[in-house]
């Protein structure tokens, strides 16, 4: 004889209460694993510097941490870290501004797609320690060179995803607006520019790390404050604990960006388009 | 009262380099619409439909012939359900609604809602399209298009997509909103009981675009699949189906 299992209320929502147990376990162990990574990360480094290198070659983690610090409380580390945050926020907005009109050119215009290309790759294949040394020789030791190197080497990141943001725009919503008498204007903000932008936010932070990197570079070479000139100093005095310091405290800044601005936009955006 | 006048209407495509061949999509339509009325464009795949639509929405351009779409003698305010519902998907249902209208005041948004509630959507008017089934996209695609008040209503087989139970109550929306406002309203599709249902009027459209034949369709509304005389009617049109393809063979044979 057959027997059929009966699906009571009971039992559904019995199943439904263990898949939510389930999935808090499998939360809670991705987070535990990614604590162990950090842990394992600390045990290396600690390996290295007792039994590989020395102390003085490379600090324990302890060291570091009681170190950067130090920085923080100290006055020193406002000053450096403002410095280094105003160029690398003004470098990026000067790009964010340059790749928007680019980027245009890109995704409609043939003959400025050829020029801007060309251009793309000769700045992305240029060694960005050779940029930062032109900037030292072209601007002299300022803030503007690090602004504008910068500026340079993140603007073909997100003209490139502007552009691809602009062509991957789905066709059907543009014969839609127009089909309801949408003005260009309107198909342009309506449209247009909401469905490119997690392309050009994916640029975007592509061209922020990148513009973190190269203002850091631009800095130890051409600039008389912000965290490149610390660490450049901290070497000059062979203080390697302050320049570990100050690479850990510049990392941090960059990842609560990351986290705090792009990770956020990027949540929301997906969220409303999943 | 809103007029469609379509006079040796033509389009043929260009050549591409994915196709490189000419194709005609339509082939001299003539035919007029005028008053309330439910049309709808039957025809199989090939028959040049959708371009008709898209030619009559503006959204397309002729070959040769005209197209006048007026609402006594202006230019006539169109709305088009699509196959798909091409919502904005980082806009809101209420939002979306709100894009295709000029002015955004208390007014629009009680009319967007008015439309909303219509097609039994009030509720989900905060939620994004993602959040939503597709039936229900669809009923906001409807939606969408009454709140325009459109002179002209174009809806290019916008139940193709679904299953047939969701096409079926979508069906019934359509007919509550249509019997509320009686607009003008062209109906692309190629089910025949589909057409039957919604229409006061059939025009059959052959491969190549060439209107074959033109069906009054005078029953009571609403409508139901089930009805005897609507199933008549449906009978009636699928054997001039069933000619109209025999003379296409036929001529197909006679080429």
């Amino acid at each position: 004889m057959l027997t059929v299992p009966s699906v009571t209320p009971d039992a559904i929502s019995e199943l439904s209460t263990r898949e939510m147990r389930r999935a808090v376990a499998r939360r809670w162990l991705f987070r535990f694993s990614v604590l162990i990574g950090w842990a394992a990360f600390i045990g290396v480094w600690y390996f290295f510097s007792r039994l590989v290198f020395n102390p003085q070659q490379l600090p324990e983690p302890h060291v570091v941490a009681a170190e950067s610090w130090t920085l923080i409380t100290e006055r020193d580390f406002r000053t450096n870290m403002q410095a280094s945050l105003f160029r690398v926020l003004a470098g990026f907005l000067l790009a964010a501004l340059l790749s928007t009109g680019l980027g245009w050119l890109i995704a409609y215009n043939a003959w400025w797609r050829t020029l801007l290309r060309t251009i793309v790759q000769l700045v992305v294949s240029t060694p960005i320690v050779a940029l930062a040394i032109l900037t030292l020789v072209v601007f002299g030791v300022s803030s503007l060179g690090p602004i504008i190197t910068t500026a340079i080497v993140a603007t073909p990141y997100i003209m490139m995803n502007v552009a691809q943001g602009l062509t991957g725009v789905d066709r059907r919503l543009i014969v839609m607006s127009e089909s309801f008498g949408r003005t260009r204007t309107q198909i342009i903000s309506g449209v247009l520019l909401p469905s490119s932008l997690i392309s050009v936010l994916a640029g975007a932070r592509l061209a922020f790390a990148v513009a973190w990197r190269m203002e850091l570079l631009t800095e130890i070479f051409a600039a008389s404050e912000g965290v490149g000139f610390q660490i450049r100093r901290s070497f000059e005095s062979y203080d390697v604990r302050g320049m570990i310091a100050w690479t850990v405290l510049f990392i941090a800044v960059m990842l609560i960006f990351e986290n705090l601005v792009f990770r956020q936009i990027e949540r929301r955006l997906q969220g409303r388009t999943a | 009262m809103a007029t469609v006048l379509i006079e040796n209407l033509t389009k043929i495509y260009p050549p591409t380099i994915t196709y490189p061949h000419r194709v005609q999509a339509l082939g001299g339509v003539n035919m007029s619409v005028t008053g309330n009325v439910f049309v709808a464009v039957l025809g199989p795949s090939g028959s040049g439909k959708t371009t008709l639509l898209n030619i009559v929405a503006g959204v397309e351009t002729p070959t040769s012939g005209s197209v006048r779409a007026v609402q006594d003698g202006v230019p006539a305010q169109v709305g088009y359900v699509f196959q798909e519902p091409r919502l904005l998907p980082w806009r809101t249902v209420l939002n979306n609604m709100l894009y295709v209208q000029d002015r955004k005041s208390d007014r629009s948004r009680r009319e967007a809602e008015f439309y909303l509630t219509m097609v039994g959507l009030n509720e989900v008017a905060h939620l994004y399209p993602a959040q939503l089934s597709a039936g229900m996209q669809q009923r906001v695609g409807i939606a969408r298009a009454f709140l325009v008040n459109p002179d002209i209503l174009l809806m290019d087989e916008p139940f193709s997509h679904m299953d047939a139970l969701t096409g079926r109550s979508l069906r019934e929306y359509l007919q509550r909103v249509w019997l509320h406002t009686r607009k003008t309203a062209l109906f692309v599709t190629h089910d025949v009981s589909e057409a039957v249902e919604l229409a006061d009027r059939i025009v059959m459209l052959r491969p190549g675009g060439v209107v074959f034949d033109d069906i009054p369709v005078n029953l009571p509304r609403p409508r139901h699949p089930d009805d005897p005389a609507v199933r008549a009617v449906e009978g009636e049109v699928l054997r001039r189906f069933d000619s109209m393809e025999a003379a296409v063979r036929f001529g197909a044979q006679a080429g």
